[in-house]
């Protein structure tokens, strides 16, 4: 029988080959690799396999289990979905950073190993920055550079954490962790990637500087494989299950603010990993459900978002909402398909996000936590208040000067099959409640009180939506976050930098050269050091007993200074001299 | 037409109140689960403290453009 292969190594060997080919052929080629990988994971069955060992300790490229087996399925099906959305990119630089990049996140959710995942973790981080710079332009230069020193201080973390769990324990297996040094070590660099407040900047910095398509990519990935590492080794978490709580609201009242479309959808990204980190820190078996299947359902609306605001960006060239107004009729698939996409993110009866938020919320309530349904209730209603926001103000807001075409047909094929499975599984949640990691899942999500409550809550919100419109219509401004004191300390080093640390250098360097310039001096002739000495005193005690006695007649010529070290030279040659003659003459 | 629909969807929203007297939470666990039309209460409050937050928050982080430039 053959041995199924780990996913990641079709997309991470798949990605060497895509220079060779061109055309028609390579957008095949493109699309055979996830579906390749899909029939492989297909195969992958609960277990250890592809085991090497490395320094005495077992490296694990293939652990499957049920959770990573739901997590690879979203992670292979929107790989799949993405390539076919970006397939009209000719740039062979793009395609291979986001090949590398599905193929780590997969490295890392079917590791088995501490060792295996760490490096797994660093390749996407390297590999997802390319996907900024190639926009190629100031900012998301400068975004990418902010976003790879974030996540290589997250790095660091996470192996100074993974070294003291590996001395203090002796094992690199990915379990639950327990309290300690290593454990918070281990969190920040987890936590990082998965946005935690306030170490989340460098996500709505970087996430609307990305290419059209390399945006859909990162919406993707980075967080959600935080969230699984978070399930696999953080579950059941109090500080975790209200750090959701927080991100949640947190990410609405700024998402509320921004003009940035993508900017907007970016801090979306923080909120609804909120829900998800909520699930996995509340930890019962409802709430690891509930976050999982929230991971699979925002991964599809949230990429499903990120391609409709992409094709706006991408056919207008306008990604601010004070720009755009009136898309409805231009571009009637991508305004659909929105559509879909913000039902389902808002949590609409119908469409998949409903389902899992609900679930987390009704975890929230089983393990009696009042503060924290709050909290998540508190998120829903932002995020239906600025989705309503985004699709008014993109796509119904009046804008004479506006007018644009339908994205390319891959882009449209992209949206459509994403929108599909977004209502498929908001109909039909059983096929997503069968692959979820707890196999038994007691939730019924189409209740009576649960469909009519969302529809009330969506409803009350929106008339306080119209009657405050104006306190949320977007203006052309910044809001800053956290990393306002990022940035100013980055710049506050750079100018310590630049000025103290620069002038004490050259102070040392004047210093030393100096010295070292007077001790060569000396050793060329040392014996006149003695004479220098009695000669510099000497010239001090004269010229302070000259102005002492007040007699300046300006430095008067001293025909020894120059006469005596040659004098004494001579003296000594002569003294050898002698010593010389006399031993010759007496033996 | 656009005005009708306005207040069509106001009078909607209003009317789901009293519609929220005769629909009982399955599994009423903390006492607000009890209240009827709770999610009308929420949705209200929840609107007023979301824009109360924005307008703290704009009132000092909000900047110009180019800030950062």
């Amino acid at each position: 029988m053959i041995k199924a292969i780990p996913p990641a190594f079709f997309f991470i060997l798949g990605a060497m080959l895509i220079p060779f080919f061109k055309g028609k052929v390579k957008q095949l080629y493109m699309l055979m690799i996830p579906a390749l990988a899909f029939l492989d994971i297909l195969y992958l069955t609960p277990g250890t396999s592809w085991v090497y060992n490395f320094l005495g300790y077992d490296l694990i490229f293939c652990q499957v289990d049920r959770l990573s087996l739901v997590v690879g399925y979203i992670f292979i099906i929107i790989g799949f979905l993405a390539i076919l959305y970006s397939l009209h990119v000719k740039q062979d630089g793009q395609h291979i950073a986001a090949f590398l990049y599905v193929g780590s996140s997969l490295g890392v959710v079917f590791a088995g190993d501490l060792f295996s995942l760490y490096a797994f973790w660093e390749i996407m981080a390297v590999t997802s920055v390319f996907l900024i710079w190639f926009q190629k332009d100031r900012e998301s230069l400068n975004a990418g550079f902010r976003y790879i020193l974030m996540h290589i201080f997250g790095g660091c973390s996470l192996l100074a954490g993974i070294i003291i769990y590996t001395i203090s324990k002796g094992s690199i297996s990915v379990v639950q962790m327990q309290p300690g040094f290593a454990y918070w070590l281990i969190l920040i660099g987890f936590g990082l990637n998965t946005a935690f407040i306030p170490i989340h900047t460098w996500l709505p910095d970087a996430y609307p500087e990305g290419t059209i398509t390399g945006s859909v990519f990162l919406s993707v990935f980075t967080t959600k494989t935080g969230v699984y590492a978070l399930a696999r080794c953080f579950a059941g978490t109090d500080f975790i299950a209200y750090m959701g709580g927080i991100m949640a609201v947190y990410g609405v009242i700024f998402a509320l603010l921004q003009n940035d479309a993508r900017r907007l959808l970016a801090y979306h990204i923080v909120s609804q990993v909120g829900y998800m980190v909520a699930g996995i820190g509340i930890g019962t078996a409802l709430g690891v459900n509930g976050g999982i299947a929230h991971v699979f359902n925002h991964i599809l609306y949230k990429a499903l978002l990120f391609m409709g605001m992409g094709s706006v960006i991408y056919m207008t060239g306008k990604r601010k909402l004070t720009d755009m107004g009136g898309l409805a009729k231009f571009m009637p698939v991508t305004c659909i398909t929105f559509l879909i996409a913000a039902l389902s993110i808002s949590g609409a009866p119908g469409f998949n996000g409903f389902v899992s938020k609900g679930m987390v919320i009704a975890s929230a309530v089983e393990a009696h936590m009042p503060a924290l349904e709050l909290m998540l209730i508190l998120a829903s209603v932002g995020t239906f208040l600025s989705f309503v926001k985004l699709g008014y103000f993109a796509f119904f807001a009046k804008n004479p000067e506006i007018s644009s075409k339908e994205a390319p047909f891959n882009m449209q094929l992209a949206m459509g099959l994403t929108a599909f499975l977004c209502v498929f599984i908001g109909l039909y949640p059983k096929i997503l409640f069968d692959i979820l990691p707890y196999n038994v899942v007691s939730y019924h999500p189409f209740t009576l009180s649960h469909i009519f409550g969302v529809i009330q809550l969506f409803m009350l919100a929106g008339v306080a939506f119209i009657l405050a419109k104006a306190m949320v219509v977007p203006h052309r401004a910044t809001i800053l976050d956290f990393d306002y004191f990022y940035r100013m300390g980055g710049r506050g080093l750079i100018w310590l930098s630049a000025v103290p640390m620069s002038n004490l250098r050259t102070t040392l360097q004047v210093r030393f050269s100096r010295a070292v310039y007077i001790i060569a001096r000396l050793a060329r002739n040392p014996i006149s050091i003695l004479e220098i000495l009695t000669a510099y005193v000497y010239l001090r005690i004269t010229k302070g007993l000259r102005y002492v006695s007040g007699y300046s007649s300006g430095e008067t010529y001293d025909e020894d200074l120059y006469r005596r070290p040659m004098g004494v030279g001579v003296l000594l040659a002569i003294i050898f001299l002698f010593a010389f003659a006399l031993i010759y003459f007496i033996f | 037409m656009r005005k009708m629909l306005k207040w069509l969807f106001i009078l909607l929203a209003v009317l789901s109140i009293p519609v929220g007297f005769f629909i009982k939470h399955e599994h009423a666990v903390f006492f607000w689960d009890k209240i009827p039309s709770i999610e009308a209460i929420f949705g209200v409050i929840g609107a007023f403290l979301l824009i109360l937050a924005t307008a703290i928050l704009t009132s000092f982080a909000q900047k110009k453009e180019d800030f950062y430039d």
